[in-house]
């Protein structure tokens, strides 16, 4: 066999060691965190991989964050009216600047926080951060422009509707939550959306509101150095001003029987079930989140005994997965499973809910716990594998606690949670009370 | 002027690699000497191991073969597929697929594959405290497979579920794109059905199908070791030697003449019940990036449509300037799951590819409207070419995207496999030299000798399939009204639009029901 060396331009020179070699840190990068007067956070993470620089500006609000009856989406349709241009930059203008850096720029928007990111090369980080700064205190859109951008958002819910899983999930969401704001997927409600360009004003109100240098961190990550960062952030962004505002959100109710909902699909699926029961909050000190992240895929898990017996050999289910992501305010813990054959729902749903129980009354072995904790371990070190990589890892982070710590805080959590404390936690959280199924399959009509 | 493949800052990348890997500098350098050459690019063809070491603590492989979809025996159709699934999601011989499971769990490792017509690359990252472990798996999985009754049942009742429900049912724009790939593309074409295979073919596949498959196309022949990461130096030989084990084999060899499109326009319109309608149009082309014109052509379909990206001018006219929908797109690269990714999957090459624009779905009664709009814009393309500003901006951006899209060490090595096959030199490298030497002229070339309009394919998927059939063969206006005042200048070309015409015989369009499709 005949023997080619390619090397590639891009020679990295990670300075990182093993994690078996270094600190027992999790994330194991240096960082500094910079507080401006303004409430404005700083945090930069200078990495070996060259000529790049990540930026990561998250902003702590999202669709949580729309308690007004009527204004689902509006953190949503913010994330796209940020690109429609500013006091001193047309939406044309701002292109212009971005594609002069090859830039790779977009944004996004969850439960929790809106983050807007660009990847370029390190000799465009003043004129990106002076273009950032910009939208951040002088966004500018007119009334039409304003509702030209509402109608690309319903195109964003088009899009999604095609698909059954975004349907399920938006009821499950409904059906679960009937005051807090996770009540409404991050979309937003449809008649909100249509709703959306009869609310030019209501939209200043918002962005006034929650675009404030305090809900404001930013991130950079990659060939760059703190100074230099954070000079250009206070010359940009020192005289950004503070806001007052802090969003009432309104407490879930407390949920006193088991619920359920179910949607007709209107072309051929296969059928689909979301069990869920009422999880908690992240919290990287308080041991709940913790225990029932190690337990979701020790239960549910590729390799945990349900997943092995519906998928592998019983054959009735071509997917199972758990969901449970890191929410400021308590979040559903759930499992979903697209079955292959109606006729085995039943039998599918009460294996899903039997685990649930047997997860609450055994007590999981301690060597499969130890591979758990080892593999989020490392599943969080795989992801650490760029510049961009590692800035985007952070952005859930930061929208949750504003400081890269947290994640040290939570790993060193999870080596201190034991086979009891799993089965304890999900004892507690795992009542029926505290239980909403949802169900999808096509419609009689066009079933076959 | 002699140029080696580092190119200028590759010595400085060599100097440095010197101080890093010492001992594999020697090995490399007494090959590289085949690498002079610039136009006829490195002839590397005959190595099939691609190594790009660094210190990083991961690990990463993709093991190519050059066998896809397109060597589907016929009537088996989706057999390199499920092969695939059968070595990445299925058993070894001395493991079952839970055993496997297992094994990968506390490493939080995966194995994947990814088929296309011409190309099958399983690829995965370990962090290197589990690097034994993880090859040692991953090597049975590929080299000593399992072909189990009850993997082969799971996978291939996944596979036909992959047609029947997920693209039919689930993804408007992914099955609007796949159906133009088939418009384009006879059914006697290697190229002509999905890569997933056809679910008839699928029902009646065989594991003796998938074992015959697997004899004749996964060997020495067909094989590309990729690695990069931090691993060890003596490690690329040990795969090396572990893969001898392949039978030697042949390299696969089949017929690609170039899909002739017969003239005129030609529309299938999918008929699914859903809020919106997808729309995908486009017609072969004659460039790869094994061409001198692929670089010209880029900056074209860049400039025209850059994917995912607000700076393109169809996404500026459809949905910046209107609010179509979510965005407009223009490839000349095949780029499936483009909804779900900002950046292309590296390990597609093809020999044949076509020029694509991607409508994202609109509003139904603005379907018509839209379509005309795409066309009315791609003929001005066409025929008026790009102007030296947005030449340049868009070679700018370009120079510096390739280091956004090989960002990640397992980007560059499936970048540095596809420079193998198409025969150029490393990526960014390629593309900052070929983008440096362009000019207007240039561009504008490839444009009238490339972007023909006269075989289009339009593929459309809608649930008024027969209105929109009717509109569009009788050429009815199509006015669009907006929710917000607009423009003079939008305004008048609107009335252009809603009127522009669509040539296509009432024969040329056809209504497909969607449980039809890939069938």
């Amino acid at each position: 066999m005949i023997k080619l060396l390619i090397i590639a331009l891009l020679i990295f020179c990670l300075s990182m060691l093993t994690l078996a070699q270094k600190s027992r840190k999790a994330f194991a990068y240096d960082y500094a965190i910079d507080d401006l007067p303004n409430g404005l956070r700083l945090v930069t993470v200078p990495t070996d991989y060259p000529n790049l620089v990540a930026l990561y500006i998250v902003v702590q609000t999202g669709s949580r964050n729309e308690p007004e009856k009527g204004k689902s989406g509006y953190a949503h349709l913010f994330e796209h009216l940020m690109f429609r241009g500013s006091e001193h930059y047309t939406g044309q203008e701002r292109d212009e600047v971005l594609k002069k850096a090859g830039a790779d720029s977009n944004a996004y928007t969850t439960d929790d926080r809106t983050v807007y990111h660009e990847v370029f090369s390190n000799e465009d980080l003043d004129k990106i951060l002076e273009l950032e700064a910009d939208r951040f205190q002088h966004l500018k859109y007119s009334p039409d422009g304003y509702k030209t951008e509402t109608k690309a958002v319903l195109g964003e819910f088009n899009k999604n509707s095609a698909n059954p899983e975004e349907k399920l999930f938006e009821v499950l969401r409904a059906t679960a939550y009937q005051r807090h704001t996770y009540s409404h997927t991050t979309m937003g409600f449809i008649e909100d959306i249509e709703d959306m360009p009869n609310q030019y004003e209501y939209s200043w109100q918002f962005y006034n509101r929650y675009y404030r240098p305090e809900y404001t961190t930013i991130v950079l990550v990659g060939d760059v150095k703190r100074d230099d960062a954070l000079a250009m952030t206070k010359k940009y962004f020192g005289a950004w001003k503070r806001g007052n505002y802090v969003p009432e959100i309104p407490k879930e109710t407390e949920q006193i029987g088991p619920r359920e909902n179910h949607v007709d699909w209107p072309s051929e699926t296969l059928p689909l079930i979301y069990m869920s029961f009422r999880g908690p909050a992240y919290s990287d000190y308080n041991k709940d989140k913790a225990a029932l992240d190690l337990l979701a895929p020790l239960a549910f898990g590729e390799n945990s005994d349900l997943y092995q017996k519906l998928v592998l050999q019983e054959q009735k289910v071509e997917e199972l997965s758990y969901s449970f992501d890191d929410h400021v305010d308590p979040e559903l813990f759930y499992v979903s499973a697209k079955v292959k054959d109606l006729k085995d729902i039943d039998y599918v749903r009460q294996q899903i809910l039997d685990t649930y129980k047997r997860f609450s009354s055994e007590v999981v072995p301690q060597a499969k716990l130890d591979f758990t904790r080892s593999r989020l371990r490392y599943e969080f070190a795989l992801l650490m594998n760029s510049s961009e990589a590692i800035a985007s890892s952070l952005a859930n982070y930061i929208g949750l606690r504003r400081t890269p710590l947290t994640i040290d805080k939570l790993f060193a959590l999870y080596d201190t949670i034991t086979p009891n404390d799993i089965r304890g936690t999900a004892h507690r959280y795992f009542v029926d009370n505290h239980r909403t199924i949802v169900t999808l399959n096509t419609k009689k009509e066009v079933a076959k | 002027m002699t140029r080696t493949f580092f190119g200028s800052s590759g010595l400085i990348a060599l100097l440095l690699f010197g101080i890093v890997f010492g001992n594999q500098i020697v090995e490399s350098s007494a090959t590289p000497m085949r690498l002079h050459n610039p136009m006829l690019l490195i002839d590397i063809a005959d190595t099939n191991t691609v190594l790009l070491p660094n210190r990083s603590p991961l690990v990463s492989f993709r093991i190519l073969f050059m066998t896809g979809s397109a060597f589907d025996p016929k009537g088996k159709e989706g057999v390199a597929s499920l092969t695939a699934a059968m070595l990445a999601e299925g058993g070894s011989r001395l493991k079952t697929f839970a055993e496997i499971t297992d094994a990968m769990y506390p490493m939080a490792t995966s194995f994947q594959s990814q088929v296309d017509k011409e190309m099958t690359v399983f690829s995965g990252t370990t962090h290197i405290d589990n690097l034994d472990k993880y090859y040692s798996l991953i090597r049975e999985m590929l080299l000593d497979p399992g072909f189990r009754e009850d993997d082969f049942k799971r996978l291939k009742e996944e596979a036909i579920n992959y047609l029947k429900n997920s693209l039919r049912g689930g993804n408007d724009e992914e099955l609007g794109k796949e159906v133009l790939y088939t418009m384009i593309y006879p059914a006697t074409h290697p190229y002509g059905h999905q890569n997933g295979g056809a679910v008839g073919a699928l029902e009646r596949m065989t594991l003796k199908d998938v074992r015959d498959f697997y004899q004749a196309n996964y060997t020495q022949a067909n094989l590309v070791i990729g690695l990069a990461g931090g691993y060890p130096e003596g490690f690329p030989k040990t795969l090396e030697a572990d893969f001898t084990k392949l039978p030697k084999g042949k390299p696969t060899a089949a017929k690609f003449a170039f899909p002739r499109q017969t003239l005129g326009t030609k529309i299938e319109i999918v008929q699914r019940e859903t809020r919106s309608s997808a729309i995908s149009l486009g017609f072969p082309i004659t460039v790869t990036r094994a061409d001198k014109d692929w670089p010209a052509l880029t900056i074209v379909a860049s400039y025209f449509g850059q994917h995912r990206s607000s700076n393109s001018y169809l996404y500026q006219r459809l949905r910046e300037a209107r609010g179509l929908n979510y965005g407009d797109y223009a490839y000349i690269e095949y780029f499936p799951r483009g909804m779900f990714q900002f950046q292309p999957d590296p390990n597609l090459g093809r020999r044949q590819q076509i020029f694509q624009i991607w409508i994202r779905p609109v509003e139904s009664q603005n379907g018509h409207f839209t379509l005309r709009a795409a066309l009315f814009e791609y003929d001005k393309l066409v025929r008026d070419g790009m102007s030296k500003e947005a030449f340049e901006s868009t070679r700018e951006f370009l120079t510096k995207y390739a280091n956004v899209l090989i960002a990640t060490q397992d980007a560059q090595l499936g970048y540095a496999l596809d420079s193998r096959y198409y025969h150029i030199p490393d990526f960014p490298t390629y593309m900052r030299e070929q983008l440096a030497k362009l000019t207007l002229d240039d561009v504008n070339r490839v444009i009238k000798q490339y972007l023909k309009s006269d075989s289009m394919r339009i593929a459309i998927v809608t649930k008024d399939a027969s209105g929109l059939r009717d509109a569009i063969i009788n050429n009815k206006p199509s006015p669009i009204t907006y929710n917000a005042p607009k423009p003079k200048e939008i305004l008048d070309e609107d009335k252009i639009i809603e009127g522009y015409r669509i040539n296509v015989k009432t024969g040329d369009v056809m209504i497909v029901p969607v449980d039809r499709v890939f069938e």
